[in-house]
């Protein structure tokens, strides 16, 4: 006989109730942020502080990028922490207090109304993180074993905590001035913390862990991983002390660390790539890991935004716009556009077709949605993100409106799949 | 060429014939071609069929379910057995232990 490990090792899969809501909410709010995009589209050649632009930045970010992370996570959390998530209610409690808090937020910053609905939707969005953070420290503390990628979560879901806290200070602080500078002053603080600490350390910590395992490669670097993640928490913390007691010039440091923190991830999955057993790779997996790429571009249009701020005292808001642009439409709609379709699939097959091996053969997770959809979403995707973009950096508002438009008509085709594997049922013969 | 080990030649075709019926989803090949199933030991003292098998990862989220189906195809052709699935890492699964018909699906 072998030796071995009993069947409790096995992770535990969190139901697919917990899971889908999310999944279904930042669905429409991709299509809310689309259409928010297109008809302001104008708004984002201006300053970056329009409440337009917050209001879409903030359809991104929560409603979009944390709603389907929360949801993803939710489900991965077990398999990295190789245990059991906590608490289910938790979970419901998170997605409950998010998806009211999320638009009514959105609504404030629309109208420019930092009064009941920000503060609501603000207070609201602090008490879900809170939620998940609580679920995420007490299923890591019940489980036996520690691992980086547990590290590279728990520490991304504390930095989100604290960007969602400062953010309703910020909302507080329109009405009850209570911090030294007003609320644009803190800006770039709480977009960077929740971009590095949130986005970046969580997306590296679970795609780390998530391309070696969809492309079936053995590849495994603990060591580049930790570098990673000391990387990129020094180049965070630095650059708060860089805001708080430093000129602002000296931001090219944690950019730096930033970049080498990414060119390591990139060299990390490179090598996953080289040792893949399986030859090909799948549309999902490519659209993941043209991601990878797109993190590097925010990097060096932050260096630009440096170079020009130091050559003539001013911030060029156009080149902050795509900068943020980038970030939120670029790299995390790319990553999330091919790992929903690599997530979702497993969950809603999970779903149906659990126990029905004694049924015969059954479809695979990929025969779930429409391969040819996703083509065409990427297709759409890519060209109104370069058109939106370049509209941008011109700067030509004749070309926001068409690049907005197929960003949305990306965003329906997306929505088109998304149902379709929700409405999947098995065939009498699967 | 398939490398499963076991006691009983003949129940164990039995077995490995309907076990070629549970794929793992996400590679769409059949955990015996995988390599996934290392031994079946059948005790016919305690009257129990012990199914050795492995994943490609030990993270893997639909481990629940692939271990789930083995359990089901193997109560199907072995139930006057009762079943259990030992899930092992060591030996770690590796490209070795794909057959020649895996191989080929995966392109390799």
């Amino acid at each position: 006989m072998f030796p071995g490990f009993s069947n409790s090792s096995i992770a535990k899969t969190t139901s697919y109730k917990v899971v889908l809501p999310f999944y279904l909410y930042a669905a429409f709010s991709f299509i809310a942020a689309t259409i928010l995009l297109f008809v302001s589209s104008n708004s984002f050649l201006s300053h970056f502080f329009e409440p337009k632009v917050l209001a879409v930045t903030h359809a991104v970010a929560l409603g979009w990028g944390t709603m389907i992370i929360l949801g993803a996570s939710h489900q991965l959390v077990p398999v990295l922490i190789e245990g059991e998530l906590y608490s289910n209610k938790l979970a419901y409690t998170s997605f409950v207090l998010s998806a009211i808090g999320i638009p009514l937020l959105i609504y404030g910053f629309y109208v420019f109304d930092m009064g009941s609905p920000a503060k609501w939707g603000g207070r609201f969005v602090v008490l879900s993180i809170l939620a998940y953070l609580i679920n995420v420290a007490i299923s890591i503390k019940k489980s036996k074993k520690e691992n980086i990628h547990a590290v590279f979560v728990f520490t991304a879901v504390i930095w989100l905590f604290i960007t969602v806290s400062l953010g309703l200070a910020l909302v507080y602080n329109f009405t009850y001035t209570f911090i030294p500078h007003d609320s644009v002053h803190y800006l770039p603080l709480h977009a960077h913390i929740g971009i590095i600490g949130w986005f970046l350390l969580l997306v590296i910590g679970v795609g780390s862990r998530l391309i070696p395992m969809f492309l079936i490669s053995k590849y495994k670097n603990t060591k580049i991983l930790w570098a990673i993640y000391i990387l990129i928490n020094v180049a965070l913390l630095s650059f708060i002390l860089i805001f708080y007691f430093l000129p602002i010039t000296l931001s090219f440091i944690p950019n730096i660390l930033l970049l080498a923190s990414i060119v390591l991830f990139i060299f990390y999955c490179f090598a996953a790539y080289k040792q893949r057993i399986r030859k090909q790779v799948d549309e999902q997996v490519k659209l993941s890991l043209l991601s990878t790429l797109l993190m590097a571009i925010p990097i060096i249009l932050l260096f630009i935004i440096i170079a020009v701020f130091v050559k003539k005292d001013a911030i060029n808001y156009h080149e902050t716009i795509a900068y943020g642009f980038v970030i939120f439409f670029g790299w995390i709609t790319a990553i999330i556009l091919g790992m929903t379709f690599k997530t979702m699939p497993f969950i809603v097959w999970n779903k149906n077709y659990h126990k029905r091996s004694s049924m015969g053969k059954t479809p695979n997770p990929k025969d779930l949605f429409s391969n040819i959809v996703f083509k065409w979403m990427a297709v759409a995707y890519l060209l109104g993100f370069a058109i939106f973009l370049i509209g941008l950096l011109i700067p030509n508002s004749l070309l926001l409106k068409p690049g907005a438009a197929l960003l949305l008509i990306a965003a329906v085709l997306y929505n088109w799949n998304v149902f379709k594997m929700l409405y999947h049922k098995p065939k009498k013969n699967d | 060429m398939i490398n499963v080990k076991t006691n009983n030649e003949l129940k164990c075709n039995i077995a490995l014939a309907d076990l070629y019926n549970v794929d793992d989803p996400e590679i769409g090949l059949n955990v015996v071609d995988l390599g996934l199933i290392y031994e079946l030991n059948f005790d016919e003292e305690t009257n129990m069929l012990t199914c050795t098998m492995t994943l490609t990862t030990e993270f893997c989220p639909m481990g629940e379910s692939i271990t789930d189906n083995v359990r089901q195809s193997l109560q199907q052709t072995c139930g006057d057995y009762n079943i259990n699935v030992n899930l092992i890492f060591e030996p770690p699964w590796s490209m070795e232990m794909i057959s020649e018909e895996g191989r080929t699906f995966l392109g390799r």
